[in-house]
């Protein structure tokens, strides 16, 4: 095969330059600034700026509230992650038996990815609204159910209003993928098994796996970045701070405390923790996965 | 339809404000009020620009005080901020620490400069207090202040059959009565400020080392040491337990929405809520926030203010302070210090507001206007009103966190403000270390 190549040895640099700028401009240069920001201690303007080596990552450390974020950052992650896969594989195995109405139920059950946490969270309140709440009246009335007092029902809450809109991503991506399973392999196994519950353990769920692993860790960036808008709106941490993730109190050291040291340092941190968690899904999951 | 007509007009102004041929003197101020208090600023700014051709003031949202806060320091670390910033209370050490930075021109060096009559001593002494530095010189211009007032819906209480209680231990006599009644006896708004700083304040007793911060940088909240505060959430905590008080999470609106829908008996807010909630079918007074007469000796002390006060941002050019000086001089006039006033429920700030609501019998048309103001002016306090800590909004956050645990018993009393006291003192430090 005939090698095509630039004349000049800088043509290609041209055509990267545009990408290469913007990733730059909005990944690289806020990294480097995070690292400078947490190896630095200073005011909020800027100002009495030095040098602090680890001080910033050990003040984080050592703050109790810190620890309390960390555990339910990943109580929240894994919980959010069950609920949702769960529920939006059940959803799409059903939705593609259908066969009168399939795209009516298709496209009501993918709506809700439409929406943006922040709506999620303010939806919810009307949920759990002691007000006029239906969920908080009826949850109350089963046991008593406040969560502005008990963590356990912060939790419910929270559980509920991250993976509603969690489930319909889910949904999507599984009836993708229960589509692209083939037909014969599925007419086989129906005279193979009768038991459609094993047919399914057995063949459409590990040919799922692809889908799976990718939903998995889908769920759990959402569950790290994008939950920040559904706590803002819904619990702020209540009932005590035990319903903090790691990036909210990231944006609250940061934003509304102006210690941009310490923020800075937890950005770091979390990234080495989705780092961490990444690489091991890829070199002992995924290998156990079988690609078509 | 009135709200998008003043932003209308402030467009058509802002535009005609950038046609060469007229060359007015822009100055941006940004603030942190948005809804019912937002349209009362874009309301100020309208009027000074219409008393005059030469300056437009072009008033910016930015939407919570938090928000505007971070909006003005990012804007200041690019090189584009506004000339004039409303800051909060809590943020108020922060600016305060900026002007040796170069960042924030003190209110009194720039009336010196621009020939404003900045005579601290025409504010009321809570308000001039919270906003100057250690020497007890200006810094922040004074604008929206309230403080924590409880506010009692009148037809409980004649329901039940008691008045209005001035002190705790008349709280304590008639709480179980109206609880009988089917009521909600109390209900407050915000643990760091009303039932922690104000706390103090209103019992004179000293909330951080260093004099409140006065006197020196503040190392350490004073809490789990004060015994009186002890005593007083213990007390809290009972009153939780016999469902005299009810505590709905940290929201404001959700501690205020029993009091709004006439269930609760007494509700603890800020008389910038005032205007707010004056059109609810509600027959409610405001009052003094109570106090323990057993603490004080009888005797009643002020809490001081909270709201925010204006900033006057460095970097911009001489004719724009001058034109800004004129603004700053307009906004301090008894007339717009009373107008304020009267459509908010924020309390005058400055002595010739107060003079002039006596001169025209303000209060006698108004008189729920007048608790703040009388109670911010009692005097013999001995501590100066007000703190000076840095990272304030990050200890509150401290306070959130383990102040709920009182009531819910998680906590002890005593757990609960030593834990609060170790939080609070390493934010200090690390706000120490800035300086």
């Amino acid at each position: 095969m005939k090698k095509v190549q630039f004349k000049s040895k800088y043509t290609q640099y041209i055509f990267l330059a545009p990408t290469l700028i913007i990733i730059s401009i909005f990944l690289y240069l806020p990294i480097v600034q995070t690292f400078r920001d947490a190896f630095t201690t200073q005011d909020a303007f800027g100002f009495g700026r030095f040098f602090a080596g680890w001080d910033n990552f050990k003040f984080v450390l050592s703050d109790p509230s810190y620890l309390v974020a960390l555990k339910f950052t990943f109580i929240y992650i894994f919980v959010i992650t069950v609920i949702s896969c769960s529920l939006g594989l059940l959803l799409a195995v059903q939705a593609n038996k259908v066969i009168h109405g399939k795209s009516a139920y298709k496209t009501l059950l993918i709506w809700p990815y439409a929406i943006a946490p922040a709506v999620v969270g303010v939806t919810a309140q009307y949920f759990f609204s002691e007000r006029f709440g239906i969920l908080y009246a009826l949850f109350n009335s089963l046991w008593g159910f406040d969560w502005t007092a008990n963590i356990f029902d912060a939790y419910i809450y929270l559980f509920i209003a991250g993976s509603w809109k969690q489930i319909s991503a889910n949904f999507i991506f599984f009836l993708a993928g229960l589509q692209t399973i083939q037909k014969s392999v599925i007419e086989a196994s129906l005279i193979d098994c009768r038991s459609s519950l094993r047919r399914f353990w057995t063949i459409t769920f590990p040919l799922l796996m692809p889908t799976t692993f990718f939903l998995v860790i889908i769920n759990i960036t959402y569950g790290f970045f994008d939950t920040f808008g559904i706590i803002d709106t819904t619990t702020i941490g209540a009932p005590s701070g035990e319903t903090k993730t790691l990036v909210y109190k990231a944006y609250i050291d940061g934003f509304r405390g102006l210690d941009l040291g310490a923020a800075g340092a937890q950005s770091i941190i979390m990234m080495l923790l989705v780092l961490i968690i990444t690489i091991i899904q890829f070199r002992y999951i995924e290998r156990r996965i079988h690609y078509n | 339809m009135k709200f998008i007509r003043t932003k209308a007009v402030a467009l058509f102004l802002l535009f005609f404000s950038i046609s060469p041929s007229f060359a007015k003197t822009e100055i941006h101020w940004w603030y942190g009020n948005s809804g019912f208090l937002g349209d009362v600023i874009i309301e100020i700014a309208k009027r000074f620009n219409e008393s005059q051709d030469d300056i437009v003031v072009i008033p910016t949202g930015k939407g919570s005080y938090e928000d505007n806060l971070s909006a003005t320091i990012a804007a200041y670390r690019a090189g584009d901020h506004p000339h004039y910033t409303q800051v909060y209370d809590a943020g108020a050490a922060i600016m305060v620490a900026q002007v040796k930075n170069g960042v924030v021109i003190g209110f009194e060096e720039m009336g010196e400069k621009y020939g404003i009559d900045v005579n601290a001593d025409n504010y009321i002494p809570q308000v001039k207090n919270f906003y100057a530095d250690a020497d007890g010189k200006m810094i922040g211009v004074p604008f929206n202040s309230s403080t924590c007032i409880m506010y009692a819906n009148m037809d409980i209480l004649k329901k039940v059959g008691v008045d209005v209680p001035t002190t705790y231990e008349e709280f304590e006599e008639i709480a179980q009565k109206i609880k009988d009644a089917g009521y909600i006896p109390l209900v407050q708004s915000h643990d760091p400020w009303i039932w922690t700083e104000n706390f103090f304040s209103r019992h004179n007793l000293l909330m951080t080392d260093g004099n409140n911060g006065f006197d020196d940088v503040p190392t350490k909240t004073l809490f789990s040491e004060t015994p009186e505060f002890i005593t007083h959430w213990t007390k809290v905590k009972e009153w939780h337990d016999k469902g005299w008080y009810a505590y709905k999470g940290r929201g404001w609106g959700d501690n205020q929405a029993p009091f709004n829908a006439g269930e609760a008996a007494f509700w603890f807010g800020s008389s910038g809520s005032f205007g707010g909630i004056k059109d609810l079918p509600i027959n409610f007074t405001t009052n003094q926030i109570p106090y323990w007469s057993s603490i004080t000796g009888g005797k009643a002390y002020p809490t001081f203010i909270g709201g925010a006060a204006n900033w006057i941002l460095n970097g911009h050019t001489e004719e724009e302070y001058a034109a800004l000086a004129k603004f700053i001089k307009f906004m301090g006039s008894p007339e717009m210090d009373l107008y304020y006033h009267n459509t908010t429920g924020y309390t005058v700030v400055t002595k010739g507001g107060g003079q002039l609501a006596e001169t025209i019998n303000f209060y006698r048309t108004s008189p729920y206007h007048k608790t703040a103001p009388e109670q911010l002016n009692l005097e013999g306090a001995t501590i100066p009103g007000g703190y000076r800590a840095g990272n304030w909004p990050q200890i509150r956050e401290v306070i959130y966190e383990n102040f709920p645990k009182i009531l819910t018993g998680e906590l002890s009393v005593e757990e609960a403000m030593k834990r609060t006291d170790e939080g609070a003192s390493k934010l200090l430090a690390q706000f120490a270390k800035t300086l």
